[in-house]
């Protein structure tokens, strides 16, 4: 009786711990692994270079050592759409490399007209809709001849709600974002209706919905797509420093605020390389160690193309530092 | 076949089910108790305990701080509510005291328009002022930032008024209104730089000048940067006091009118507290009291000894008052040769400087010797960092 009451303690510990994190395994099965691969692959890259290889996958368990790029997908994922038929209004490339502490962070335009990896031409934010990630990653890796190991996709839901479980976001905001024409489709049932808002400048703490209002308005920008971008970027950087303060307990926590708002193709049931990323976003303290980069004038010019307005890329400009920081 | 428990084997197994279930509940709870503090939530001001001594209670005179949409007095060392809340998307915001202290202009900010008020030092008899709603969106406006001439006789706010022939184009203008007057007495002082956010932050001047935050877009950096602004006649274009490579903002002056405060982020996400001699027309070499924080809202203690600002508290990021004591520098025994003026932006349009006799000489550079290090007033509130503060003796 007294070896069955003994065995049966560890055991319902660690019952409750399965307990505990029952939804993160749950959400990593449903939500993570996804494929980021599309069957079929066209050849042809606009300069001329041939697409690359893919990378032999990492064997599961074993930590990071050498670099490895993530797209960030970032979606209106409201009524407008039918789901997984979104746009990405926000497309970042991520290099880190773990050896020597470097991320390089690159926002590719949502207007950049492209060739698509399905076929035709396109703005890029269009690939998505076109197949999902698989044929967003194949447009950008097509086009910008890297290789993309994994991506993470993210709603506009989402973001807000991980920053608000997050306990919100420090961030200096860069100038006033005024927008009389911002989008209220998430307050509202109607996907079309607009708000006005103010997001005053100067260091602030920013709920969700605030934060979210800094990334997305680009009515009022100068540089529109790319004052924004640059935004985004400053978001990105303020939770990747508010991510130095989670443990494995905030996990379940972070899945329930999700809730389909989340896909990746990482694996994050390998908890190994999971605690290596995060014990990698801990070490990069130095912002010398993040390089942010946008494809202003001259690397892309204004257009109007079939009568959309778009931004075309000037792909020998593009290329060199693609390769300088992405290679 | 079935094996009969005796009641003191079926009590030893409930008992034992029972020690399961608790461990198991155990660790469940113990997990769930270890998740980061991020989301910790932060206590309205003057909750918890404080000791009697502590700094806060020595702060002369009263300060006015916003959390959460409630506008706050701070009076040695005990926080009072002076306006609630509106509740909803409504809230108070940017309190700036009139010169005597015994009246305040305050934001009133709704979910898309905000309208000045003015009260009473205790909130009490609140007056609109503004009136900027309207049931269709885009004719909402935003007024913002008001501060009262030296005299008390007028009110600088910004303003978003409409661009006539581009909807997205949404900057603020600096407008200077008569106290106890209406919108339509209003007179535009500034010109904005188009889809920058605008023209904002106004201090006025014993001169009759403003010092104000403008934004450019700065063609070197690509980015939209912040510069403190002079400007000595509505109307008048005016100059930059500091380079906009520098993004300095906030400007705050002196009770002296002799030294400029200002917050300056060179475009990175950290901020330093600049203080610099200021005579009016020309802005000294800027000394850096505070770095490596987030600090905003730089207010100038009454007799010039010190700067309170906002500035985050830990992983949690709330925003808590801090102090900076500055010494006392001795009184000025020669005029210094003026600083040259701040480069303008590329791009920008530089009116000629209007000759602005200095009323007072302008005081030393700061000392270079050591500060103290600034001191935390306040912990686990969360102030609005948005919000400027006022503080009168």
């Amino acid at each position: 009786m007294l070896a069955l009451v003994l065995v049966g303690l560890p055991l319902s510990g660690l019952s409750g711990a399965a307990a505990y994190f029952l939804p993160v395994v749950v959400a990593a099965y449903a939500q993570t692994g996804q494929s980021a691969r599309t069957t079929a692959s066209p050849s042809a890259h606009p300069s001329g270079s041939a697409a690359p290889a893919p990378a032999a996958p990492i064997p599961a368990g074993s930590a990071r050592t050498t670099a490895f790029t993530v797209l960030l997908l970032g979606s209106d994922d409201d009524s407008k759409f039918q789901a997984d038929g979104v746009l990405t209004q926000s497309m970042i490339l991520v290099r880190v490399n773990p050896v020597t502490r470097h991320v390089a962070m690159l926002s590719i335009p949502r207007d950049l007209w492209v060739p698509l990896s399905v076929g035709g031409a396109a703005k890029i934010d269009a690939a998505y809709s076109y197949g999902g990630a698989p044929t967003a990653i194949a447009t950008v890796e097509r086009n910008f001849g890297i290789h993309v190991d994994d991506y993470v996709w993210v709603g506009l839901r989402g973001l807000v709600k991980l920053i608000d479980y997050m306990g919100g976001v420090d961030v200096t905001t860069s100038n006033p974002v005024l927008d009389d024409f911002y989008p209220a489709d998430l307050e509202s049932t109607n996907p079309y209706s607009y708000k006005r808002v103010a997001v005053l400048p100067g260091p602030q703490h920013l709920d969700g919905i605030h934060a979210l209002e800094y990334v997305r308005s680009r009515h009022g920008d100068i540089q529109e797509d790319f004052g924004r971008s640059q935004r985004q970027q400053q978001v990105l950087l303020a939770l990747r420093g508010k991510s130095k303060s989670i443990n494995p307990t905030d996990l379940p926590g972070i899945v329930a605020t999700f809730n389909g708002e989340f896909k990746t193709s990482m694996n994050l049931t390998d908890f190994g390389r999971l605690r290596s990323l995060l014990s990698l976003a801990g070490q990069i303290t130095d912002p010398a160690q993040i390089e942010q980069i946008l494809l202003v004038p001259p690397y892309t010019s204004d257009a109007i193309i079939g009568g959309q307005s778009v931004v075309v890329p000037n792909w020998a400009a593009i290329l060199p530092v693609v390769r300088q920081h992405f290679a | 076949m079935s094996r009969r428990w005796s009641p003191r084997g079926l009590v030893a197994l409930l008992l034992a089910a029972a020690l399961w279930v608790t461990c198991g509940l155990g660790a469940y709870l113990y997990l769930g108790s270890h998740r980061s503090t991020l989301t910790s939530q932060a206590q309205k001001p003057g909750q918890g305990r404080q000791a009697n001594d502590a700094p806060i209670s020595h702060l002369p005179g009263v300060l006015y701080l916003v959390q959460d949409g409630t506008l706050y007095q701070l009076q040695r060392g005990t926080f009072t509510p002076v306006l609630s809340s509106p509740g909803g998307p409504g809230a108070w915001t940017q309190p700036a005291l009139s010169p005597n202290g015994h009246s305040l202009l305050v934001v009133r900010r709704d979910y898309a328009f905000s309208d000045l008020y003015t009260t009473d030092a205790a909130g009490h008899g609140l007056t609109q002022l503004t009136h900027n709603a309207s049931k269709t969106v885009e004719l909402n406006h935003w007024a913002f930032y008001p501060r009262l001439t030296a005299d008390g006789g007028s009110i600088f706010f910004s303003y978003d008024a409409k661009d006539r022939f581009n909807d997205y184009n949404v900057v603020l203008t600096i407008y200077q209104m008569p106290v106890g007057g209406t919108f339509t007495q209003a007179r535009k002082w500034t010109t904005p730089n188009g889809y920058t956010g605008g023209d904002l932050q106004p201090v006025p001047l014993a001169s009759g000048g403003l010092v104000y935050t403008k934004y450019s877009f700065d063609n070197a950096s690509g980015r939209i940067l912040a510069q403190i602004w002079l400007t000595t006649r509505a109307g008048s274009v005016g100059r930059a006091l500091t380079p906009a490579a520098d993004d300095c903002s906030e400007p705050a002056l002196a009770p002296d009118g002799q030294r400029l405060a200002m917050i300056c982020t060179a475009a990175k996400q950290v901020t330093s507290i600049e203080v610099a001699p200021f005579d009016g027309t020309n802005l000294g070499p800027r000394q850096t009291l505070v770095t490596g924080q987030l600090a905003s809202q730089p207010a100038w203690a009454p007799n010039g000894g010190g700067l309170v600002y906002l500035a985050p508290q830990g992983a949690a990021g709330h925003f808590q008052l801090w102090l900076q004591p500055i010494p006392l520098a001795p009184p000025p025994t020669a005029a210094p040769p003026s600083a040259p003026p701040a480069s303008p932006p590329r791009g920008a349009q530089v009116a000629k400087p209007t000759p602005t006799p200095a009323l007072t000489p302008m005081p030393p550079a700061p000392s270079p010797t050591p500060l103290p290090a600034p001191i935390r007033l306040t912990q686990d509130n969360d102030f609005d960092a948005t919000s400027a503060i006022a503080w009168h003796a």
